[in-house]
């Protein structure tokens, strides 16, 4: 691994204050050295990176991620894809991640037992690229809940993205064999969907069942997080210790007070991209506004961002990413979730990049030492062109992500700014 | 359309001309011009690429290629990895081919009913990179036979590499079914293998009428079918029932020479010497010391088959390189040693060994005469060597001095040249 000095940059360190000209050091897998000013780091022995001018900043979390949602148009399509193709697919997700500036997510759900924790060990091996990555169960639901996508007279689990428990007994071994197989988070669905057939209000889980999940996750030292739109769904995260929560659309004033008292333990990824594009962008797919109003979305969205605000306020932390990965929302493009943030929830700039990069190397589990461009942080950074705090779109853009380092490796370095022509090919001495 | 000028190049266009000093011009994903000597090609709108002096040759085809092999030292092994873990280490495979320089392969068997299937598609898609590849189905066998890797108290089709039937009509339901898939080829396990001893490599296992039916429904829907035919009776069912593709054929005898030399224009022999090779020298390393891979018949083998294809060659028979790479004697990326086999054991002139790999190679991919040429008109699958594979060989086993790989008119590996960029590299 090359030790890499960053010069003539600004840097976005992610603790809060302004950008700053300045130098970065990588050596190894970490950031060694930030200094302010005028140049003053030792430049040898070293790969320089020239700046020109560009943003550094640490590479971006994703609090909500699916790699194994294809991209497809409805939540059935999710299945019909056999495990050979789908593996395939989640390994190429995971580059576009890596590719688009997000250097770690977090699984929120995978669709097939394994997908999730193939995909991890396959990067954590260096077999694939692609970011951290924290491997999510299957979403464990009930009969008839989101997730089950059997039909009456096609009763194949195989159908559904979901595994389908009843009862406390069924539930525990589900977890078990997730377990069993290395997720680091069990997946609940403890509110409806409008989309699935049960209206985001409901909350089908009984407490028995979400009581065994957790104590069995617990035991084993893991996380678990749950699809939760309803008012009675986030209470039940809160009573269970189920530190992320995702959605949280109908929190009401008991469920705010329960969350604001546990904040420190507490992620809130609303995935707002899933509201606001199934509701007003999915007509080419046939999702059109009106009958997506009908449904409940436009509702939906507007109560979740009269929740969302009031946990601004109360200082609960509120993180970017989630359900990218269908047609209208596909995989890649999640930096629109900060451009939401700013929009929908009025987040500053600097609020929403905070939200991806300082907490997300907190839900990451890794708080004090990632997301943040400071001495001994690990150096996951991007090199973007441009201020991102005076136009937060261009982390769209992947021409604006100039270099993409993940643990001190470039994943994309920097381009070449000229290209020799013509070009004579290099030759070993021997035959130079 | 996108065009590349190679100048300063050493042609090999392996035509069987000796290499000739010119200019070859790629456009899209074919080759458009060759001149040689002082000749010059219009610079205009092409990327010039100054080749100083080295070789340029049309990339290598592997005959007998099992991306699903995991670098084990034993059959199990194949199938203790689960299907994801398996999906993504055949497409680490296919990668490893190209890598090397391989720019087709042509599937010889997988280890579960779809992967090579799957990864031919994504190939093809443009997900993952990998050379052009046929894709094979599983190692259709009988109980018992090589591929059958079940127990008595473990009969689960899911621990064998292979697909085990008994009778025509499970034959044809299994064929149906890879062919349903999507593969290119069915594979029948029609000898015995030293590495199985209960069934070693003289014996033959499935019935004609078996093996009929097998071909039929291939050929019903224009698809080939390859054998694993290490005994003399193996070889000439392969012939009598239509088979292309031959694997091994190390036994053999008058008759079936005879019928070999008569189907010389539809069938390709790819003997996969590599594992008789290493377990007879290098064997001691997975536990099969040089005594015991003799007592397994391997020194007979080898004896018989450098004999038997010998013959062949002389006979006009195409023997192509390639095969049951994918060992821990022998991993994936290794398998241009098999030119150097082909020199040492049968005989073969360097230039004889790099035409099997790549104008044959050609051929056995189906598209003879349009892969595996440097000629006008070609698919554009190009290796840019530093220095003479004529000379030696072994330049074609070692990765950097493959400087530019292309694949169907792109780039797999550029050629490293001078650039500028926003990175520097500082000395100490």
């Amino acid at each position: 691994m090359a030790n890499v000095l960053f010069t003539n940059i600004r840097i976005f360190d992610g603790t809060g204050t302004q950008p700053f000209a300045g130098d970065v050091l990588v050596q190894g897998n970490r950031i060694s050295r930030v200094s302010s000013g005028v140049r003053s780091l030792p430049a040898t022995g070293v790969t320089v990176v020239e700046g020109l001018g560009a943003t550094l900043m640490p590479g971006m979390v994703e609090a909500h991620t699916h790699f194994a949602w294809n991209d497809q148009p409805s939540l059935s399509a999710i299945q019909r894809m056999p495990p050979e193709e789908h593996i395939l697919w989640c390994a190429h997700v995971a580059k576009r991640y890596l590719d688009m500036g997000w250097t770690s997510c977090l699984g929120a759900a995978t669709a097939k037992p394994r997908l999730d924790v193939v995909i991890r060990n396959a990067i954590e091996s260096g077999q694939i690229p692609g970011p951290r990555y924290l491997a999510a169960s299957q979403e464990i639901t009930v009969l008839g809940g989101l997730g089950d996508e059997t039909l009456p007279h096609l009763p194949y689990p195989e159908f559904s993205f979901g595994a389908i428990v009843s009862g406390p007994e069924e539930m525990r071994k589900t977890v078990r064999m997730f377990l069993k197989y290395g997720v680091d988070t069990i997946k609940l669905n403890l509110s409806g969907e409008y989309i699935a057939g049960l209206p985001a209000e409901f909350t089908p889980m009984t407490d028995e069942e979400v009581a065994i999940a957790a104590a069995e996750t617990k035991m084993r030292g893991k996380r678990l997080a749950a699809h939760a739109r309803s008012a009675e769904s986030v209470k039940q995260c809160v009573r269970h210790g189920i530190e992320l929560v995702f959605h949280a659309s109908f929190i009401d004033s008991e469920g705010l007070d329960m969350l604001e008292a546990a904040k420190e333990k507490h992620f809130v990824a609303p995935g707002l991209a899933w509201l606001i594009n199934t509701s007003f962008h999915a007509s080419k797919w046939g999702l059109m506004p009106d009958a997506m109003k009908a449904m409940g979305y436009h509702r939906e969205l507007e109560v979740a961002v009269e929740s969302l605000k009031k946990m601004m306020k109360r200082g609960i932390r509120i993180l970017p990413g989630g359900d990218y990965g269908f047609a209208w929302t596909e995989h890649g493009t999640n930096a629109r979730d900060l451009e939401y943030f700013v929009k929908y929830l009025g987040m500053s700039p600097m609020e929403a990049l905070l939200s991806a990069t300082k907490f997300g190397g907190q839900v990451m589990m890794r708080g004090d030492e990632l997301g943040q461009v400071r001495e001994g942080f690990l150096a996951d950074l991007l090199l973007v062109d441009g201020d991102p705090l005076a136009d937060i779109r261009i982390l769209q853009d992947r021409a604006r992500i100039l270099a993409v380092m993940k643990d001190g490796e470039f994943h994309r370095a920097p381009p070449a700014r000229q290209a020799g022509q013509p070009a004579r090919v290099t030759r070993a001495p021997a035959f130079a | 359309m996108n065009a590349t000028l190679f100048t300063n190049v050493r042609i090999l266009d392996c035509t069987g001309a000796q290499p000739y000093a010119g200019e070859v011009l790629m456009r899209g994903n074919r080759i458009e011009r060759v001149v040689s000597g002082q000749r010059v090609l219009p610079r205009a709108d092409a990327m010039v690429i100054d080749g100083a002096g080295a070789t340029l040759m049309p990339g290598l085809v592997e005959a007998h290629t099992h991306f699903a092999w995991n670098n084990a030292e034993t059959l199990q092994d194949i199938q203790r990895m689960p299907t994801e873990e398996h999906t993504l280490w055949t497409a680490g495979v296919a990668k490893v081919y190209l890598d090397h320089g391989f720019t087709s392969c042509v599937g010889a068997a997988t280890a579960k009913p779809r992967l090579d299937v799957v990864v031919r598609n994504a190939i093809n898609e443009g997900l993952i990179p990998g050379p052009r590849y046929l894709a094979a189905s599983q190692e259709i066998t009988v109980a018992g036979g090589l591929g059958d890797e079940t127990l008595p108290h473990v009969p689960w089709p899911e621990f064998s590499f292979g697909v085990n039937v008994s009778g025509p009509e499970e034959m044809r339901r299994a064929v149906r079914m890879a062919l349903k898939y999507g593969v290119d080829s069915v594979k029948l396990n029609l000898s015995g293998d030293n590495l199985t001893p209960h069934a070693d490599a003289h014996t033959t296992w499935m019935s004609d009428e078996e093996v009929a039916v097998a071909c039929r429904e291939a050929h019903m829907r224009g698809k080939r079918v390859a054998a694993h035919a290490r005994s003399a009776a193996s070889v000439k069912q392969c012939v009598r029932h239509g088979i292309e593709v031959i694997y091994h054929a190390s036994y053999t005898d008058s008759e079936a020479l005879d019928l070999l030399e008569g189907a010389k224009d539809r069938v390709f022999v790819a003997p996969g010497l590599s594992v008789i090779i290493k377990l007879l020298s290098e064997g001691t390393k997975y536990g099969i010391p040089p005594e015991r891979a003799r007592a397994m018949g391997y020194q007979r083998e080898l004896d018989a088959a450098c004999e038997s294809l010998r013959e062949m060659k002389k006979r006009g028979i195409r023997v192509l390189p390639g095969g049951d790479y994918g060992f821990a004697w022998a991993p994936h990326g290794a398998n241009a040693m098999d030119l150097e086999y082909f020199v040492k054991y049968l005989g073969f002139t360097p230039m004889e060994a790099i035409v099997s790999a790549t104008r044959l190679g050609g051929e056995i991919m189906m598209k003879p005469g349009e892969l595996g040429l440097v000629r006008e008109g070609a698919l554009a699958d190009l290796l840019l060597v530093d220095g003479d594979p004529l000379s030696n060989l072994a330049i074609l086993r070692d990765k950097t001095r493959l400087l530019a790989i292309v694949k169907d008119g792109k780039f797999h590996k550029a050629p490293e040249v001078a650039t500028r960029t926003m990175s520097q590299a500082v000395p100490a």
